[in-house]
């Protein structure tokens, strides 16, 4: 360990509440808020922690969710350290935001706790709110738990802000499942912060001593290379994110892939893929079907954008089957199902060895998946495996025998 | 650490405020954060309020540019007319892309990661910006009272998509959105959003101030109060479209006179501190609308009884003002008493030609 960790403590408390304390290891100069559940208790811990003097930060309560991207945009482009977020449609009031804040490169931090979609007002997590924004150049990944929705809030800002990328950053957790369920979360010494996260400083700020201008209007062949240098932005975010994780690891002492976690896929069959909270459950899950003989493993995506297209060709033509857990809407696409499906199997395509892909309508509405529907599936991939072929790409997991 | 107390700016007021814009003052600052070299129509109103407005902010400013002409014409990538910071933003983020701003420096400053004087943060919105898709971004960072100035340039129209009514675009004006025909000879319907005085009553702390840019001075000194006060501020300033409107070129700052002596463009300041509007501004002479209506080809469809109701318009606003209407501008009610624009001896252009 590199730095005195006199003032580490563990605490217990949920994702919201572990994505605000990370906001305030980090510092964060603006803060732009507005209601919508359930990210709102995140807001809420901040404007306790501002109204404390814990944290010295401008909290601004915005109008409406555009308005919070906006400001985040002006704040971030002044030279502050921005913090937002949203969920559900909230998401979506402020979709305009997101190409001109990575356009501008600007590296805004926005939490999200996912909310499925209107209609009809359901509060249960569903990840399309921000799946929605994936190709609007913020880098993208979803936690599991509140640890590690603490730690890639402190990652996100590293890696977004470093002058190699300079891309805001969605930082994803489900609804509920993450961000209302309580979990002991290792708060670290604000000396092991700063070691890891050096001061926000863009290159090019709207300061008066030295004038820039912003986003200008370009012509038609002006558009193309800086779009192409946004992309290289994204690819080039790559080796940085391995970085930082390394670095976490060494200062931090807990060490994650940045890409994929897997688990018990070492002699694994047919394996879930699948990002966030559900993971958690399908671990056990495994666990118990495992002892029932079934060789089944998980992948879980910890990173959807930049996405690491070779890691997941690798790891997923090493089984026969694989299954994807979507959690999202994708209407009318691919498999008629979710869009995840279509991530997994586009990395597959230049494989030599390409598993079958189920795509399975799981965990929708904010359902948790239970045991019994982990046996579905597994079955569903089992006898395709037998097979050698799957029956259907989709399956809607509870709405079939 | 504690936190460090903010420097604020005071900008000294210049004299003959009512003075017209012939008039040389040589107190004017030298400085030009906005240079020539842009794309704007020649006689562009809103870029001429744009180099008032920036001169009397100086070089410590930075600026916020919505979508609208003053952003598409203004600049070109690789080439830019700003000395000063300028940020695009969204059509829709007027108020809360400045308010981002003013609160970065806030807590930059605080916290020492940015030495120096809080900056003038000043948002140049179109009316289309400020009075329709922008409003409640705005009305948000006057509300939160950033200390920021927000501008709506008001050219009366989106002038910079192809001349589209807009809820400032008034009575009579045609538009590519309200053109006259048959079923609606007079073209567009409704009268226009009161947007400063709904600025100034549902945020009472705020100053709040119409100009033109026919009195140059009297638009700087506002800036400046506007700048001064410690708090938001919204400045609704009169700046005609040659394109839109569609009179002569050199007309511009002649119309931005016209269009006050004709009653159309009350200038008024809201005092946050008196909670009271001040009503003393005076135009050198008040004229009938029909002046001011028949140098714009924007008007030239219009019969006898629509420019008496354009009078009656003016008038409410004389009276709002406490001004006592001269007998002439009484009997300009009376369509009877008018003719057509078509057939008015001085129209300077014909509807159908934009």
């Amino acid at each position: 360990m590199a730095t005195a960790t006199a003032t580490k403590r563990k605490v217990r408390i949920n994702g919201c509440v572990s994505a605000a304390q990370a906001a305030k290891y980090a510092d964060v100069d603006v803060i732009t808020a507005y209601p919508i559940r359930p990210y709102t208790a995140t807001m809420m811990a901040l404007a306790q922690m501002v109204a404390n003097g814990e944290l010295d930060a401008e909290y601004i309560v915005a109008d409406s969710e555009h308005s919070q991207l906006s400001i985040a945009h002006g704040a971030a482009s002044s030279g502050a350290r921005v913090f937002t977020g949203s969920s559900g449609v909230g998401v979506q009031f402020a979709y305009e935001l997101y190409s001109p804040i990575s356009g501008s490169r600007m590296p805004v931090q926005m939490m999200i706790a996912d909310r499925t979609l209107d209609p009809p007002g359901d509060f249960g997590s569903e990840h399309t709110d921000a799946l929605s924004t994936r190709d609007m150049g913020w880098l993208m990944g979803w936690s599991c738990d509140a640890q590690e929705a603490f730690d890639n809030h402190l990652l996100g800002y590293r890696i977004g802000e470093d002058p190699r990328v300079l891309l805001p950053q969605m930082v994803c957790q489900d609804g509920f499942f993450v961000s209302h369920i309580t979990s002991d979360v290792e708060l670290p010494d604000t000396g092991q912060v700063k070691e890891f996260l050096p001061p926000y400083k863009h290159p090019y700020p709207l300061d008066p001593r030295h004038p820039v201008s912003h986003g200008p209007q370009i012509m038609p062949e002006q558009g193309p290379p800086l779009q192409l240098e946004r992309a290289r932005a994204m690819e080039g975010a790559m080796p940085v994110i391995e970085e930082a994780h390394d670095d976490f690891a060494r200062i931090f002492g807990r060490k994650y892939d940045p890409w994929l976690e897997e688990f018990m896929t070492d002699d694994a069959e047919i394996a879930f893929f699948l990002q966030g909270g559900h993971g958690v459950t399908a671990r056990y899950a495994i666990q118990h079907m495992r002892a029932r003989g079934a060789k089944v493993g998980m992948v879980r995506l910890k990173t959807i954008r930049p996405y690491p297209t070779d890691r997941v060709m690798e790891s997923l033509s090493r089984f026969k089957v694989v299954g994807v857990i979507e959690t999202n809407m994708g209407l009318g696409s691919v498999s008629s199902g979710g869009s995840l499906y279509a991530e997994a199997c586009a990395a597959l395509y230049e494989s030599q060895k390409r598993p079958l892909v189920f795509s399975f309508m799981a965990g929708m509405g904010g359902e948790a998946i239970v045991l019994k529907e982990f046996y579905w599936m597994t079955n569903k991939m089992l006898d395709a495996q037998k097979r050698g072929k799957i029956e259907k790409r989709t399956h809607w997991v509870g709405f079939e025998e | 650490m504690p936190a460090i107390e903010v420097q604020r700016q005071t900008l000294p007021m210049l004299g003959s405020p009512n003075q017209g814009a012939r008039f040389y003052n040589p107190d004017l600052p030298q400085t030009e954060p906005f240079v020539p070299g842009h794309r704007t129509c020649a006689g562009c109103g809103p870029s001429i309020q744009y180099r008032m407005t920036s001169k009397a902010s100086g070089d410590n400013t930075i600026l916020v540019g919505p979508t609208g002409c003053m952003y598409v014409a203004n600049s070109s990538y690789l080439c830019t007319p700003y000395n000063v910071p300028w940020a695009h933003t969204q059509i829709g983020s007027a108020g809360s892309f400045t308010a981002g701003v003013a609160a970065a420096y806030e807590a930059m400053i605080r916290k020492g990661k940015w030495k120096g004087t809080f900056p003038n943060i000043i948002c140049e919105a179109g009316d289309g910006s400020a009075s329709d898709i922008g409003l409640a971004s705005i009305s948000g960072a006057l509300y939160r009272n950033h200390d920021c100035l927000i501008i709506c340039y008001d050219n009366e129209q989106y002038a910079n998509t192809g001349i589209q009514a807009s809820s400032r675009t008034p009575y009579g004006g045609m538009t590519t959105f309200s053109p006259p025909g048959p079923m609606v000879p007079e073209a567009k319907t409704l009268f226009p959003k009161d947007l400063a005085r709904m600025m100034a009553a549902g945020h009472p702390h705020c100053y709040v101030a119409t100009a033109s840019v026919g009195y140059p001075i009297d638009l700087m000194n506002k800036v400046r109060r506007g700048l001064n006060h410690k708090g938001a501020s919204f400045l609704m300033i009169y700046t005609p479209c040659q394109k839109g409107f569609v009179y002569e070129t050199p007309r511009s700052i002649d119309l931005g006179r016209l269009v006050v002596e004709c009653g159309l463009y009350p200038i008024w300041e809201w005092n946050p501190e008196t909670r009271e509007y001040d009503y003393s501004f005076r135009p050198q002479s008040m004229r009938p609308v029909s002046e001011y209506l028949k140098l714009q080809g924007r008007f030239g469809h219009l019969h006898a009884e629509h420019i008496a109701t354009l009078q009656k318009f003016a008038n409410q606003q004389w009276e709002m003002m406490g001004v006592e209407l001269p007998e002439a501008l009484l009997r300009a009610t009376d369509a009877k008493n008018l003719v057509a624009m078509a057939s008015a001896e001085a129209a300077a252009a014909v509807a159908q030609t934009v």
